[in-house]
């Protein structure tokens, strides 16, 4: 732990005079770890940044640490060199990543020989390790390195401003980069309807997937009439293939305190809940450090930095129910029941937790809070589209080269996300499409990924915002199989409480079962359309009005894809094994027994050393075979 | 259930001491009960939050423990059983020492999560659910767990691990089986 982290060991509680103390002290260090060098100069000292983002985590970046630390202990370079562990750079793929500030290099997939290099090289004779540094090599011969590489040199961050820069661990360094100044502004010089009025005009929505004026939303909540009130953060991130709330709760997570206390101030509360999904351990432990820490300093608790506001945090872990992400549901949940949704009107606005006016926003809303009070509406609504304001976090993950976390201005176009920022499709086939938005979204075809994606130009194309989880698919995966996987999940999800929901779902799953294995009629794609309308228009929460959208959208831009299943009975991805038939290769089978034994319905004969042949009366397209053979013998088309 | 399970796989059939009985887990869970209340005030708000303590400490929530929960928060048993049978996270059948969570998220579905589940079941001879008889390991299929990065994943206990392949399976499993049977070493010296 370092010298300014000890926030335990002060139980003071901070003034403002105090914070200003601790900006003064370490801003330049802190600041320097995002601004370019200056040039030539061999900077006088230096932090090691290691990602201790989950997914660096994963790959055994925190004994990269350890090593650089000791190492540069035995180097003699501890007075000026110092290892920070921060959270998520955002190039998950390339993990673990370490960067050097001020110098901007980044070294990628850094193992313990290269923890030496850097040590001996970098550190101590200031050459930055070329074959370990993250780069780029573009055509005629340009190679990119540090922040110019395509990755970062794209991306706009304001949710993501202190992620993979500061050490989550450390109150102080969130303050050092104006932590909780914007909380003093709204506290001593601005009245909550002008907090109101500037986070209307800056134009920010909810993060979450419906995108809702969050002014707005506050300006309700300050607006009910009922003595207690709350606040809530979302962070029920259950969208599978979106991590943007899971990485800014483990790295930054003060920015979401801070966000929450600000609306808290403004609407009137005094009490807040983090609900976090028990799957993000390390963010639990990382948030709730980080309200420890700030209880510590005073920032949460009473009367905060000497004003008559008081506010506290309470973190509630959820427990693995995808619904839990509807509003109604999360606060049931937090209250200790079945988390069900429950018709709206009343809004939480009006009627939410126990009954009180409750202001629920998502996690990355509540990190772009602090800058739009700190920089100004009219900064935050210069980035952005006519009607989409501000930037937007997206978990890039699939058939993508650089998988991770990226924020971009709204109004970016996929293909320049897909392309510039995420590499390209890995397996070189082409680019198919893109799913946004989780099993609520839809998929954004390639054809059209020159549309600037914002909240409209989604919904437009069948697809939506949600909450920013972007699966990039190539041609080998079926559009028919990814919308079944879909609604599996939302069948499995859905709490049943409303019919359309529970049994519509479970209809449509059925059919698309059938269409997967061949036994669909062409009006099964018509019956799959009436149903699919019928259940977004009569569900009770957003889970079954969404729930369609996967096939719709789908049915929209890949039909054709359907007809082949239903019509010429093939999957063109090769996906949907009951539809391919399975052969053996005479050149390749070596007559070795495997597939035999492999095949559970007795399909395949054969003797020992001869070929062996599949009867397709008999083969139940199981596929053990094609897995079970090891020269590849069997082809499956 | 009896105390003593023997290992069938790995060489040597040892017994080993894994299992405590349902009385001593039961009890456990109690005092767990009882701890957790002293802490934090409240009635049936607290509910959620208590299964979890209990539940990370003995492994699952048998229904004494459930009918114990109702009573010392004033609210009926149906309520809390309600709760439990809700949440994916809360089981009423205990889970191994190590609980094998395989990511069946979109990016680890793009990626082929479904033949690392075939691979753990043949290796384990585990269907999802499940836990062997020594109670090293329990199989459960999981939502997306935010790794997409890393796909196809699966979470060992709380770690992440990523980018699987069946040989890394293999030699992690072992790896566990191993840790488990020290563990479990260590303890029976402990008692």
């Amino acid at each position: 732990m370092h010298e300014h982290t000890a926030a335990m060991d002060r139980p003071t509680r901070l003034g403002r005079e105090d914070l200003r103390g601790i900006r003064a002290r370490l801003r330049s260090v802190v600041d320097s770890r995002r601004r370019p060098p200056a040039p030539g100069a061999v900077p006088a000292r230096r932090d090691v940044l290691v990602c201790a983002g989950g997914a660096c985590v994963s790959c055994h970046s925190l004994p990269v640490a350890d090593q650089l630390e000791r190492e540069i202990a035995a180097a003699g370079l501890s007075a000026t060199t110092r290892v920070v562990r921060v959270g998520c750079m955002g190039l998950c793929d390339a993990g673990p990543l370490v960067m050097i500030s001020p110098d901007g290099s980044y070294y990628a997939r850094v193992t313990s020989a290269a923890v030496t290099r850097i040590v001996d090289e970098h550190l101590r004779e200031n050459k930055p390790v070329t074959d370990f540094e993250l780069s780029w090599e573009g055509p005629e011969g340009v190679r990119k390195t540090g922040r110019d590489v395509p990755f970062f040199a794209r991306q706009v961050k304001v949710a993501l401003r202190n992620c993979g820069v500061v050490d989550p661990g450390s109150i102080d360094e969130y303050v050092a980069l104006d932590g909780y100044l914007a909380l003093e502004k709204i506290l001593f010089e601005l009245e909550p309807q002008e907090v109101i009025d500037s986070v209307k005009r800056s134009g920010l929505r909810g993060r979450g997937g419906a995108g809702f004026p969050t002014g707005m939303k506050w300006g309700f909540v300050r607006e009910a009439v009922g003595g207690e009130k709350y606040v809530v953060c979302n962070g029920d991130e259950g969208d599978p293939g979106a991590f943007m709330d899971r990485s800014i709760l483990e790295g930054d997570p003060h920015s979401v305190i801070e966000g929450m206390m600000i609306a808290g101030f403004v609407a009137g509360a005094r009490q807040g809940y983090v609900y976090v999904r028990a799957e993000y351990p390390l963010a639990i432990e990382r948030l709730a450090a980080a309200i420890e820490a700030a209880r510590a300093y005073g920032l949460l608790g009473e009367s905060i930095l000497g004003s008559p506001f008081s506010f506290d945090i309470e973190i509630r872990i959820g427990a693995g129910a995808f619904v839990c992400g509807e509003e109604t549901a999360l606060l049931a949940s937090i209250e200790g029941r079945r988390g069900m949704p429950r018709p709206r009107p009343p809004f939480p606005a009006r009627a939410g937790l126990w009954g009180k006016p409750t202001l629920i926003n998502n996690v990355e809303t509540w990190a772009n809070v602090p800058p739009i009070i700190l920089r100004g509406e009219a900064w935050y609504s210069g980035i952005g589209t006519a009607r989409s304001k501000g930037t937007k976090v997206f978990a890039l993950a699939g058939a993508i080269r650089n998988t991770g976390l990226v924020e971009v201005p709204m109004g970016i176009s996929l293909r320049d996300i897909v392309e510039e920022i995420g590499g390209g499709i890995r397996s070189g086939r082409p680019f198919k499409a893109a799913q946004s938005g989780g099993p609520s979204g839809g998929c954004i075809p390639a054809s059209a990924g020159d549309t600037p994606i914002d909240f409209e130009s989604l919904q437009e194309l069948g697809a939506i915002m949600g909450s920013g989880g972007l699966v990039v698919l190539d041609e080998g995966t079926c559009m028919v199989e990814l919308s079944r996987f879909f609604l599996d999940f939302l069948v499995d999800e859905s709490c049943g409480k409303c019919p359309p929901c529970r049994i519509g779902t479970q209809i449509m799953l059925n059919l698309l079962e059938r269409i997967t294995k061949g036994q669909a009629a062409i009006e099964d794609l018509d019956t799959l359309h009436t149903l699919a309308a019928h259940i977004q228009r009569s569900s009770l929460c957003g889970l079954g009005q969404t729930a369609p959208n996967a096939v719709l959208s789908t049915l929209r831009h890949f039909r054709a894809e359907y007809e082949t299943h239903v019509v010429d009975k093939k999957c063109p991805a090769r996906q949907c094994k009951q539809l391919l038939i399975y052969t053996i290769i005479p050149d390749l089978c070596e007559g070795c027994g495997v597939c035999l034994k492999a095949c559970p319905s007795g399909a395949i004969t054969g003797e020992i050393k001869h070929l062996h042949v599949i009867s397709q009366d008999l083969c139940i397209h199981c596929g053990a075979c094609l897995t079970a053979c090891p020269t590849d013998a069997v082809l499956a088309e | 259930m009896s105390g003593t399970v023997t290992t069938e796989t790995g060489g040597h059939a040892a017994p080993v001491s894994l299992v405590p009985s349902d009385e001593e887990i039961i009890e456990r869970g109690r005092r767990v009960v009882d701890g957790y209340l002293v802490e934090n005030r409240g009635g049936s708000e607290r509910l959620i939050p208590l299964l979890h303590r209990v539940q990370e400490d003995i492994g699952y929530l048998p229904f004494p423990i459930q009918e114990y929960i109702a009573a010392r928060l004033a609210i009926s048993p149906i309520q809390v059983y309600s709760v439990v049978s809700f949440y994916h996270f809360f089981t009423t059948v205990p889970r191994g020492r190590f609980q094998l969570k395989v990511c069946m998220g979109t990016a680890c579905f793009v990626q082929h999560a479904e033949g690392l589940l075939d691979t753990i079941k043949e290796l384990t001879g585990l269907r999802v659910g499940e836990v062997t008889a020594d109670r090293i390991f329990s199989l459960e299929q999981v939502r997306c767990i935010g790794a997409c990065g890393l796909a196809p994943a699966m979470m060992v206990n709380d770690e992440v691990y990523g980018h699987l392949t069946p040989a890394e399976i293999r030699k992690l499993l072992r790896r566990l089986k191993s840790r488990a049977k020290q563990a479990a070493g260590e303890e029976a010296a402990h008692a």
